[in-house]
């Protein structure tokens, strides 16, 4: 569903992705994951076509995707319900049909009766909710998750978390999930991938990641960090990409 | 264990309060009127009781709905053709960096002409009466309208663009849910402020070039020295401004200001 085959990208003379290749099957889950700037959402721009490749090929078989970005991103002059129709109206429903549709979708992700609300009425979990909620109702082939709870606190990231799995774990969607965390990369996705500083990507193998669980279980009483996780914490500034 | 400190925060006045202040204020200045036409001859300045009795008058042989309508009738024309052109190019200009470099000094010579030299042009080109009045106001307004879009549409997230690129929302749609919605509130701001602007100019390009209108019957009181219906003329151009703002603008601005509320979930 998604191919990347030696795709580069470059912002003037600092290089984000360089020679980056995978391939997502059709109902695939692929976990991404970096420390901060290391161009996973010049990745996922690319995918949108936001931003054209240096070098190599973008291939994504279809043009309906959902993203759920970081922040909700939500319009805030229009309600939950109208937020989650926007999409669906781009895509030529009608008002009216679009609203019932949406309303469907506000109560799957748990917020029926929230529908009037406006986002400056909502927590940050509800607002992450609609912003799913939005990015499925146009039943999408392919769904780009861009750390989306990264703002929100172990409860909410752990109630929302089981939400997509479950949404994941019932459809045909390929999903890409982009986080900062390994866990959460390995409980969603069936591989796993890691771009470092320098731009290059690498699937982590199953025995990496099967230690990487026993080291978690092991050590269920310390407390692990991103750095720890990952190796290091974030890429320093020259490295660093403007848009990730 | 230490005990929560308490803010004790002073509560704003309240409504019933807030207006008691501003009928306070309109006493105050009916008194500072009533004084002043006491200590001036009664041709400089009219009193308070023979205003009303001059609006009453006026109001009884229909000259005062006669042109508040010719007047009224003007402006909204003026807020139409300036609203219409400020609106548009602002949103080009706000949405395109090239068109905004092009507009800069149109608009800069639209601020920073006088209103007197706008309307004296208006008077060459469209000749004595209303049309010269609309050019001239029309004229003011569209760099205020303008202005206000460009800052409106520079202040849209564009993290809220983006997300409109993402999924691919249609032009009309980014317009009317994105763009639109996004600059309402400073449009409407900068609005409150053309009616102001507005006014003034209507009635000062009806004094200078027109034979109706709010201002033109000023002009004839003052030419006569019928000082209580010159006042009363004043009254009636201060009700226009006050039915645009408190009638108009102001519901519209609450209308639109409502997802602002504060959190409820």
């Amino acid at each position: 569903m998604i191919h990347f085959d030696d795709v580069s990208k470059s912002f003037d003379s600092l290089s984000v992705l360089n020679d980056v290749s995978f391939a997502i099957d059709r109902g695939h889950t692929a976990g991404l994951i970096g420390p901060s700037g290391s161009g996973k959402t010049t990745l996922l721009r690319l995918i949108v076509g936001a931003l054209p490749p240096d070098t190599g090929s973008v291939i994504v078989e279809t043009e309906s995707i959902g993203y759920v970005f970081q922040e909700p991103r939500l319009l805030p002059w229009r309600t939950a319900l109208q937020n989650i129709a926007l999409p669906l109206r781009a895509r030529g429903y009608h008002r009216t049909d679009a609203l019932q549709y949406a309303a469907k979708w506000l109560s799957q992700v748990g917020l029926q009766g929230f529908e009037d609300y406006y986002p400056t009425q909502l927590s940050g979990g509800m607002l992450q909710r609609v912003s799913i909620g939005r990015a499925l109702a146009i039943s999408p082939e392919v769904l780009l998750m861009d750390e989306p709870f990264s703002s929100l606190n172990m409860e909410l990231r752990e109630s929302l978390l089981s939400l997509v799995a479950d949404i994941i774990a019932d459809g045909q969607l390929s999903t890409l999930y982009v986080t900062h965390y390994l866990p959460e990369a390995m409980r969603l996705a069936d591989s796993v991938m890691q771009l470092d500083c320098n731009g290059r990507l690498q699937t982590l193998s199953e025995e990496y990641r099967k230690k990487s669980i026993a080291a978690l279980l092991r050590s269920i009483s310390h407390e692990w960090t991103e750095a720890e996780l990952l190796g290091r914490k974030t890429c320093n500034e020259t490295e660093a990409s403007p848009s990730s | 264990m230490i005990a929560p400190r308490l803010h004790r925060v002073r509560p704003s006045a309240k409504p019933p309060r807030r207006i008691a202040w501003a009928v306070a204020g309109v006493a105050v200045l009916l008194l500072g009127w009533q004084s002043l036409s006491w200590m001036m001859h009664r041709a400089v300045v009219a009193s308070p009781g023979e205003t009303v009795m001059a609006l009453f008058e006026i109001a009884r042989s229909g000259q005062l709905w006669i042109q508040l309508g010719i007047t009224l009738q003007r402006l909204l024309l003026s807020l139409a053709i300036g609203c219409s052109v400020g609106l548009v190019a602002g949103l080009l200009a706000g949405i395109q960096e090239r068109i905004r470099s092009l507009f800069e000094p149109l608009r800069w010579v639209a601020m920073a002409l006088p209103a007197v030299i706008i309307a004296v042009f208006g008077m060459m080109w469209f000749g004595m009466g209303g049309e010269q009045a609309v050019f001239l106001v029309a004229f003011i307004i569209t760099p205020v309208v303008y202005v206000n879009t460009v800052d409106g549409v520079r202040g849209i997230d564009p993290q809220l663009v983006e997300m409109g690129r993402t999924y691919r929302i249609p032009r009309r749609l980014f317009l009317t849910q994105i763009y639109l919605p996004g600059i309402a509130l400073p449009v409407v701001s900068g609005l409150t402020l053309a009616v102001g602007i507005g006014v003034r100019g209507i009635i000062l390009a009806e004094l200078l070039g027109s034979f109706d209108g709010v201002g033109h019957s000023f002009s004839r009181a003052w030419t006569f020295l019928k000082t209580p219906e010159l006042f009363a003329w004043v009254l009636a151009a201060l009700a226009l401004v006050g039915l645009l703002e408190f009638g108009v603008l102001k519901p519209l601005r609450r209308r639109l200001r409502r997802w602002k509320g504060g959190p409820s979930a």
